[in-house]
């Protein structure tokens, strides 16, 4: 099933916008960028809205600009009836009744089927830059204010730097002293995603890269992740019971197996 | 209900806390009976006071097996009447779970206990040039956990995102007793994001038994400016105009007239007691950015007429922010009760919303104060009333009913920070639809099927769903 | 099911009698916002709502308005404040607490048949009996005859040298069990104010107690008695200078208790001794050269901080003499109370120890305090504590 695409609501001076599920993520953030604005949702290529949303990885730059569930406000959805139910409100700010839209991020689309979201936005810096060298990355994190990415691959440290000129420029003239050069961009990522935690256990081979910060690791060979938590396995099998009884909706797939 | 020695749940909860952390007297229970909201006279049934998650787990296992509700609580700071116990729950504070159990500061993560202090938390982490970035007005006494619970805000929030952006995992007693970990304190989390679905859950999933935080690191450079302005309308359309230009400060507050009289009498910071309202607006962040954002402020402020004040040191600022974050404890220096409004509407309507607010007070002969965070579109009007004076309650109930109804005519939702409790309870149904609402009774019902956390609150109750818009048919004395 | 809605008590019909005596006014000051809780030294070491500042407003309330009775729960939650006041500053909307407390401790002290502190307070307003008995208990002590530790007592001197008066520029307000026991205090803060070029006058035994113990413990007669007779021997217009906070505090507030233009006058004319003191600082002498190298940690006295107000002098005036540091702890209590440490000894010793935690962590070689009462509670946890005016005393070269 395929869900409605393109912008439907978007006043700049709020800073948010309300799009259909199947937007794409480049024309997302195409809409956005006129206004010099954002939405912090990873920019996979041929990824939609509510793709990048059901799968709940974040962006490579979470560290600095939030994680991927922060940006979600609102979210209509079909639910496993065929009622549309909305969980959420529009403004940037509410806590009226459960956060219920929190959940649908990284449910693959278990609880139920996303039609539409209001999603936060936020000013676009004026100036980026990435650098790399060989530094201590966790030296970088302590030194520099608020850097929005930084990776490490054991050896080498991407950096990037977003914000004012003057500030993009005095950090990374810390940076440098601290031993990176500007950089084109970050390197290509391993395909498989991992918590931090298992690459430090050991046991793996070929290339990783660490995205600081976030609690992930991208690895070239797949290793085992750790098994959740038996109570959490059971909390995500009560939610699937309470939404989809009759096991409809994306059937066979189990978030947690996600990576 | 009397509390005999023979009583049986007092006899088993004996068994897991010790005789002096279990408060049974009626007077020490009636003082459970409220807490900083609207509320008066909840009834509590044995007070508990644990310390550790064991004996939590101890007190839910014991209200279990008596079939009794839980009701947790923190420091009773709530506006929504959330913590307030109906029908002699098992009341479980948090307050003697206090301790900062660690920190890591290179990962800038803290583990901390449900009933330490939000203050005390960017106390103790001060000296690692961190703190803790969401600032309830309440904040030098409010609890984490109670925090978590309603998915907390406060003015800097606007920046740098409300409590739920900044916490990372939570350890949680489920009514079957059992203690789960949800999210993950170096942000791995596969799966949904059942840490972010039980923040803001005002105690109805579990109770907060520790939560892992994210420290933020303390911005190099900051900048506080006061604007004065002649009109309230010029002051909310220059909020308005700093957000449309891109700019997003750390913290964007707006007091109107009134509050600035009665705060100024009680700080004497110097604030403009003349003027229709006052914006505080904060910018924070690398020097650079700090400099070109405020002048660019100060620019939109003073295009609508604005007289503008920097805080030269920490210490105007420190006063300039006492005088904010004890707005709402100064008004009974005018009257002795308030009922505290918590809406919020897209930034773009907030002078409209605004001018109908002060249009519907008038309407219902009653008196406002506004003291809010503007840059979020959060709205607080505060009406001010003496209980005492007679038929006061219907014009207050409602003139808040007419403001939760302006709100939501623009876009807007009933509770940007306080959340639902008993106070919005039954106005949730002019927000949401019944397919709505019921889709979050199931997301309750996967965390506790019983319904035995904090029952009765935040979900309307099936008779008063039907009512969509009788608002007069609020049940007698709900409203205090 | 709905549930019971049977919130808000509907106050309209309740205006009986008010049985604490409060004013009606000042129990429905309270919003209930909690503010005040961290300001609350017993709930900042209970966490319990009983032992917070608005959990006692809502007791008082349930007895006053509602009907409640004055039973154990009671007397312990309004027994265990130390009224030190440190709500009232905290408090946005300036809620009275002190005399809504004062106002239900004479209520209770009407309904206690028997309490000591009624006849033993009775002894601090004759000078010569307390002496007498503070000589006994001098000797008793050297023969280790009472648990002065437990009882939270100071070595008290076996005799005590004459303080002379020298002038009539300034009273100094010398009090009861101060007198008694911490004479040389007494000595240096005189020796201070007369370096400052004024002479003092000293009151005879007519000013021998202020009445605050008294008027905590609800012995309302009795502290008015021993305020009238304190105004008749200050007379004049001079200056009335008090070098114990908890006393000064007293003397400041007989206007609003006797509620007489007299006491209006007399308590306008009553100064913390370290507040004129900060006023005359172009005559007050320089400090040698070995002061500044001791750093002390100042402790505020609630009477002084929250009460008087008026803290910010001790470390105006201390400051030309030693190098000064701040607590960290916002002035909370640190558990003496008056008489508070022996009636409740086990909150004050949890109170203290946060203030003991405080004191470490400011790195300070010595504590100085500008009250008597925090003093010997201080001292007693090993704790060097003395009067702010006894360090400037030492740095003085009164012979230069």
């Amino acid at each position: 099933m395929r869900a409605p695409a393109g912008v439907r609501d978007f006043d700049p001076a709020d800073m948010t916008i309300r799009v259909g599920a199947g937007t794409p993520v480049a024309e997302l953030d195409a809409a956005l960028a006129e206004a010099g604005q954002r939405a912090n949702l990873p920019l996979t290529p041929g990824a939609t809205v509510g793709g990048v949303l059901a799968v709940g990885r974040d962006d490579l730059h979470a560290l600095g600009r939030g994680r991927l569930r922060d940006a979600l406000l609102e979210a209509v959805f079909v639910a496993d009836d065929g009622q549309v139910v909305t969980a959420g409100g529009p403004t940037v700010k509410n806590v009226s009744g459960f956060d219920l839209c929190r959940a649908m991020v990284g449910s693959l689309g278990t609880l139920g089927l996303v039609g539409e979201v209001i999603l936060r936005t936020w000013p676009r810096p004026p100036v980026q830059q990435w650098l790399a060298g060989p530094c201590d990355p966790r030296e970088l994190r302590r030194r520099l204010y608020w850097p929005s990415s930084i990776l490490w691959d054991g050896q080498t440290a991407w950096i990037h730097l977003e914000g004012h000129a003057s500030d993009v420029e005095s950090e990374a003239d810390l940076a440098q002293s601290l031993g990176c050069e500007p950089t084109e961009g970050p390197p290509t990522l391993p395909p498989h995603r991992v918590p931090v935690g298992a690459l430090e256990a050991g046991g793996f081979s070929g290339r990783y890269l660490v995205q600081i910060g976030t609690g992930s690791a991208f690895v070239s060979e797949p290793i085992p992740v750790p098994t959740p938590d038996r109570a959490v396995v059971a909390l995500h099998e009560r939610l699937k019971a309470e939404f989809d009884p009759r096991g409809r909706l994306n059937p066979g797939r189990d978030p947690l197996a996600a990576t | 209900m009397k509390f005999r020695k023979a009583d049986p749940l007092v006899e088993d909860l004996r068994r897991v806390l010790p005789l002096d952390r279990i408060r049974v007297a009626p007077l020490e229970r009636s003082l459970m009976g409220r807490d900083a909201s609207i509320f008066e006279g909840g009834q509590a049934g044995p007070v508990c006071f644990p310390i550790d998650t064991g004996e939590v787990q101890g007190c839910v296992d014991t209200a279990r097996r008596h079939g009794r509700a839980v009701v947790p609580r923190g420091a009773g700071t709530g506006l929504a009447g959330g913590a307030v116990p109906l029908e002699e729950p098992v009341v479980v504070v948090t307050t003697k779970m206090n301790r900062l159990l660690s920190v890591d500061a290179d990962s800038r993560v803290a583990w901390v206990q449900p009933g330490m202090i939000n203050l005390d938390l960017s106390r103790a982490t001060a000296p690692y040039g961190l703190h803790f970035a969401p600032d309830p007005s309440s904040q030098q006494v409010c609890s984490l956990g109670g925090n978590v619970g309603t998915n907390a805000g406060g003015p800097h929030c606007l920046a740098h995102g409300v409590t739920s952006a900044h916490v990372l995992a939570v350890e949680v007693v489920l009514m079957s007793g059992e203690a789960v970990v949800l999210g993950d304190p170096d942000g791995w989390a596969p799966g949904m994001d059942l840490r972010g679905a039980y923040v803001g859950s005002e105690g109805m999933m579990g109770i907060t038994t520790a939560i892992a935080v994210r420290l933020t690191p303390d911005p190099p450079a900051v900048q506080t400016l006061l604007l004065a302005f002649d009109s309230v309308d010029a002051a909310a359309q220059t909020v308005s105009a700093v957000i449309a230009d891109g700019i997003v400060p750390a913290a964007i507050e707006m007091m109107d007239n009134n509050i600035i009289r009665a705060v100024e009498a009680y700080v004497g910071a110097g604030f403009p007691t003349d003027a229709a309202a006052v914006v505080i607006v904060e910018v924070d962040g690398l020097p650079g950015g700090v400099a070109e954002e405020a002048d660019r402020v100060v620019e939109l402020a003073t295009a609508r007429g604005a007289s503008v004040r920097r805080a030269v040191d920490e210490q105007e600022r420190a006063l300039l922010w006492k005088g904010r974050k004890s707005a709402f404890g100064a008004i009974a220096r005018i009257k002795p009760n308030y009922y505290l409004h918590d809406t919020v509407v897209p930034r773009t309507r907030l002078a409209e919303v605004m001018n109908r607010v002060y249009e519907i007070v008038e309407e219902h002969d009653l008196q406002v104060m506004n003291v809010f965070h503007a840059g979020d579109g959060n709205l607080h009007p505060m009406l001010l009333f003496d209980r005492r004076e007679p038929g006061i309650m219907p014009r207050v109930h409602a003139a808040g009913a007419a403001i939760i109804e302006a709100s939501l005519a623009v876009g807007g939702v009933l509770s940007g920070e306080h959340g639902i409790g008993m106070e919005k309870r039954d106005f949730m149904p002019l927000m949401f639809s019944e397919a709505d609402l019921d889709a979050q009774a199931r997301l309750r019902r996967a965390f506790d099927p019983g319904g035995m956390a904090n029952p009765s609150k935040v979900l309307p109750t099936g008779a008063s769903c039907a009512d969509v818009n009788a608002l007069d048919k609020v049940p007698d004395g709900v409203w205090g | 099911m709905s549930p019971k809605a049977t919130l808000g008590n509907d106050r309209e019909g309740s205006r009986s009698r008010p049985t604490l005596g409060i004013d009606t006014e000042e129990l429905a000051s309270c919003v209930s916002c909690g503010l005040c809780l961290p300001h609350c030294p017993t709930f900042r070491v209970t966490g319990e709502e009983w032992a917070s500042p608005r959990g006692r407003i809502s007791a008082m309330r349930e007895v006053q308005d509602n009907g409640a009775a004055v039973d154990a729960a009671f007397l312990s939650s309004m027994d265990s404040c130390v009224q030190c006041r440190g709500c009232e500053p905290a408090c946005p909307s300036g809620v009275p607490f002190g005399s809504m407390m004062e106002a239900t401790q004479a209520e209770l002290a009407r309904r206690r048949r028997f309490d000591w502190r009624r006849w033993g307070f009775r002894v601090l307003g004759h000078s010569w009996l307390l002496n007498l008995m503070s000589r006994m208990l001098a000797v008793a002590q050297r023969l280790r005859l009472v648990p002065s530790k437990r009882l939270g007592l100071p070595p008290i001197p076996l005799a005590q040298g004459r303080l002379r008066a020298t002038g009539d520029d300034v009273w100094l307000f010398t009090g009861c069990v101060m007198d008694a026991w911490q004479r040389s205090t007494h000595a240096a803060v005189k020796r201070v104010v007369e370096a400052a070029g004024a002479g003092v006058a000293l009151p005879g035994t007519g000013a021998g107690c202020c009445g605050a113990l008294s008027l905590h413990a609800g012995l309302e007669d009795h502290a008015r008695s021993l305020a009238v007779r304190t105004m008749k021997a200050l007379e004049g217009s001079a200056p009335i200078l008090v070098d114990s906070a908890g006393c000064g505090a007293a003397l400041k507030e007989y206007g609003k208790h006797l509620g007489t233009p007299e006491a209006a006058a007399f308590s306008e004319r009553v100064l913390d001794v370290n507040e004129w003191l900060a006023a005359q600082a172009d005559r007050l002498p320089a400090g040698g050269e070995r002061g500044q190298d001791i750093t002390v940690a100042v402790h505020d006295p609630c009477h002084l901080r929250h009460v008087q107000r008026a803290h910010q002098p001790v470390a105006d005036v201390l400051s030309r003499y030693a190098t000064v540091v701040a607590l960290d702890d916002e002035g909370l209590c640190c558990g003496a109370g008056g008489a508070y440490a022996a009636m409740q000894p086990d909150l004050a010793a949890s109170i203290r120890d946060r203030k003991l935690e405080a004191i470490k962590r400011s790195g300070a070689d010595i504590v100085v305090s500008a009250n008597p009462g925090c003093t010997i509670h201080l001292a007693n946890a090993g704790v060097t504590v003395r009067h702010p005016l006894e360090i400037v005393d030492e740095a003085i070269d009164h012979d230069g």
